[in-house]
């Protein structure tokens, strides 16, 4: 009984041992796939530092609207955050390297998995950028155009019309990456129609009393009859 | 009221003639018959091919009155006037400065076409044309040695703002001659200028923008060399002021003007000082009483402007003239005074971040629009504080700090990152 008892736990640690050794070529090439990667995401992280810093990429981007370099600090400016995403990349490479050297099934798949979605993460990556581009521009113009027209809510108009087209595009991506698809048709529906219904109660409040005394004009004058009282007209031409 | 119908019209293909007039502007009949009687009673045996909008086809051609023909013409020793059909096709189509610019583009294939010696385009509201504002222009082109002649209007104080606030004396710092409407509307030109403009339109254009025809008109005498007139055609009636629009006539306006700038760099660079042109007619005095003008709207609005682009204003504009904004928004109505000095720099910075790209172009010239207003609202209180007689002298001084700040421009045109107070 106990010669029983002792050769299954002899077999048992020997079965582990031996998956475990079977495991450490692949434990291993994936420390080195890990540390290999480290470094190559550290020089490239650090050329492309170098480089978008030379071409003033910053200051390019804010001139195109995306947040001013004195807005953001050193730690999270434009040029840094694209090094960073590309040493990720590069970490998450070598990762995917590490374990596919493992030459389990489920490695395997895994990876499958994540090559079929990266397709997926690209596009929504595309959306998320050129939304993102797209809302500026609109923002910008809506806020130099509200502001010709002497709103005093030009800022907040330009802020809401900026949300409501990036909202727009993280549910677009979102949709793309099939992220609880359910939860986020009914986020964007109350995201999108509260910003909506936001501006226009802040438009039609602050042009309540512009619309009284329109409304009042055109009751006051009966049709075809003219003008009681005489318009002084502007002196002013520009051309 | 009947209208009086255009006289003698040759309607056929001619294959040249000596001058050609456009018309432009929307016209009413009676003005237009009056317009073709003064070129057909001119003394000299001229072949005048008229062009107009088309308007002329429908309500006047249709029914010609005399039936006189080119040699009856040439034996009275007067002028022979042609029609020629409307070359602009689609006038409804594009924005209005695009279709302005069609339609002189236009007239200038048909001047060149007919190897017309001279060319005269009438863009003005023909309401207060005279019928003699054509051969006014054109008359310098055949009796001297004259390759563009100018307007000068008759103006009140608070007329051609954007004209005499930026155009005029840019164009007279950056390339050194006193014009006074360097865009016209109205104007007559060469055969010679003609041609060269021509010639510039079809070689390598600045980033594949095209030439606007009125911005390019003045800039490419002088840089030719070209003799330069000016004929006092006393005043112009203007359409009112549309505040929305603003913005928008800023941008269609200034827009071609600073893609000239950065195609004459070479040429402007070397202009130093300026001189006077040469002026024919006897100037027009008009009633000074201008009405009031609302400074405090305008006031406001360049507050906003401060308050809200300030984010915009500072990819343009150095940290200097920044400050000196800001300074200027807190001043009330009373005080409220743009220095020339800060308004020439704000026109020379936009202009050199327009060149640049710095922001979208046509973000930026609308941008410019509340600090156009500030300098507006300055000028109405300058105007209003010393007298009757000032406008031309404040004018004067503004044009003469554009001259002064023209090293600003040429060291921030040179050297855009080095230099930048």
């Amino acid at each position: 009984m106990w010669q029983q008892v002792k050769q299954a736990l002899v077999d048992s640690t020997t079965r582990f041992l031996t998956r475990f050794v079977s495991l450490l070529p692949g434990l291993a090439a994936l420390i080195v796939a890990l540390f290999l990667s480290a470094i190559l995401a550290w020089i490239l992280a650090a050329i492309a530092r170098r480089l978008l810093t030379s071409l003033h990429f910053d200051e390019r981007l804010a001139r195109r609207g995306f947040a001013s370099p004195a807005e953001s600090s050193p730690m999270n400016s434009p040029t840094r955050l694209v090094s960073r995403s590309l040493a990720a990349l590069v970490l998450l490479s070598g990762f995917l390297i590490g374990i596919a050297a493992f030459d389990f099934q489920w490695t395997s798949l895994f990876i499958q998995s994540i090559i079929a979605y990266i397709p997926n993460v690209l596009a929504a990556c595309l959306l998320l950028f050129v939304g993102n581009i797209v809302a500026r521009f609109i923002a910008r113009s809506v806020l130099i155009g509200a502001v010709n027209l002497n709103l005093q809510y030009a800022r907040f108009l330009s802020i809401g019309i900026k949300w409501l087209v990036i909202v727009l595009t993280v549910a677009m991506a979102l949709e793309h990456l099939k992220i609880a698809p359910g939860v986020v048709e009914l986020a964007f529906g109350i995201l999108f129609g509260g910003i909506v219904l936001s501006l226009a109660l802040a438009v039609g409040l602050g042009s309540k009393e512009f619309v009284t005394k329109s409304l009042e004009r055109d009751v006051q004058k009966a049709p075809g009859e003219p003008r009681s009282e005489p318009v002084e007209e502007d002196p002013l031409r520009h051309l | 009221m009947e209208t009086e119908a255009i006289p003698q019209l040759v309607q056929e293909q001619i294959d040249s003639a000596d001058l050609v007039v456009g018309l432009i502007a929307q016209f009413d009949s009676d003005i237009l018959a009056k317009t073709y009687s003064a070129l057909q009673a001119l003394p000299d045996p001229l072949r005048i091919a008229v062009v107009d909008n088309g308007q002329a086809e429908s309500e006047a051609l249709a029914k010609p009155l005399a039936d006189e023909t080119e040699s009856t013409a040439a034996a009275k020793n007067r002028a022979t006037v042609f029609h020629l059909a409307s070359p602009w096709t689609k006038p409804e189509a594009g924005a209005p400065g695009v279709r302005m610019a069609a339609a002189y583009e236009s007239v200038f294939a048909v001047a060149e076409k007919l190897k017309a010696r001279g060319c005269c385009v009438i863009a003005s509201s023909l309401e207060n044309v005279t019928p003699g504002w054509a051969w006014q222009l054109a008359e310098p082109l055949f009796q001297g040695e004259v390759d563009l002649v100018l307007p000068h209007y008759a103006r009140r104080k608070f007329e051609g703002l954007l004209n005499n606030g930026i155009i005029a004396p840019l164009l007279r710092a950056l390339y050194g001659k006193r014009v006074n409407n360097p865009m016209g509307p109205d104007f007559a030109v060469s055969q010679r200028l003609l041609q060269k403009m021509l010639a510039a339109k079809t070689s390598r254009s600045v980033n594949g923008s095209r030439r606007h025809p009125l911005a390019s008109l003045t800039p490419t005498a002088l840089c030719e060399n070209l003799q330069l007139a000016e004929v006092h055609l006393g005043p112009r009636i203007y359409a009112p002021v549309d505040w929305t629009g603003l913005s928008s006539v800023l941008a269609d306006v200034l827009g071609p003007v600073f893609l000239d700038m950065e195609r004459n760099a070479p040429c402007w660079q070397r202009t130093r000082a300026s001189a006077t042109v040469r002026t024919i007619g006897e100037p027009v005095i008009l009633d000074t009483d201008a009405g009031s003008v609302e400074a405090a709207r305008m006031v406001e609005s360049f507050q906003l402007g401060n308050r809200e682009l300030q984010e915009i204003w500072a990819l343009v504009l150095p940290p200097s003239t920044l400050f000196e904004l800001r300074k200027l928004a807190r001043l009330s109505l009373e005080q409220f005074h743009m220095p020339d000095e800060l308004w020439v720099r704000i026109v020379y910075d936009f202009a050199l971040a327009h060149r640049l790209r710095t922001i979208n172009r046509d973000h930026l010239l609308r941008s410019m629009t509340p600090l156009y207003l500030a300098w507006v609202a300055s000028y109405a209180q300058d105007v209003k504080a010393s007298g009757v007689a000032s406008p031309e002298r404040r004018l004067e001084r503004l044009s003469v700090a554009y001259e002064v700040g023209k090293s600003y421009l040429v060291s921030r045109w040179r050297w855009p990152d080095r230099f930048n107070p």
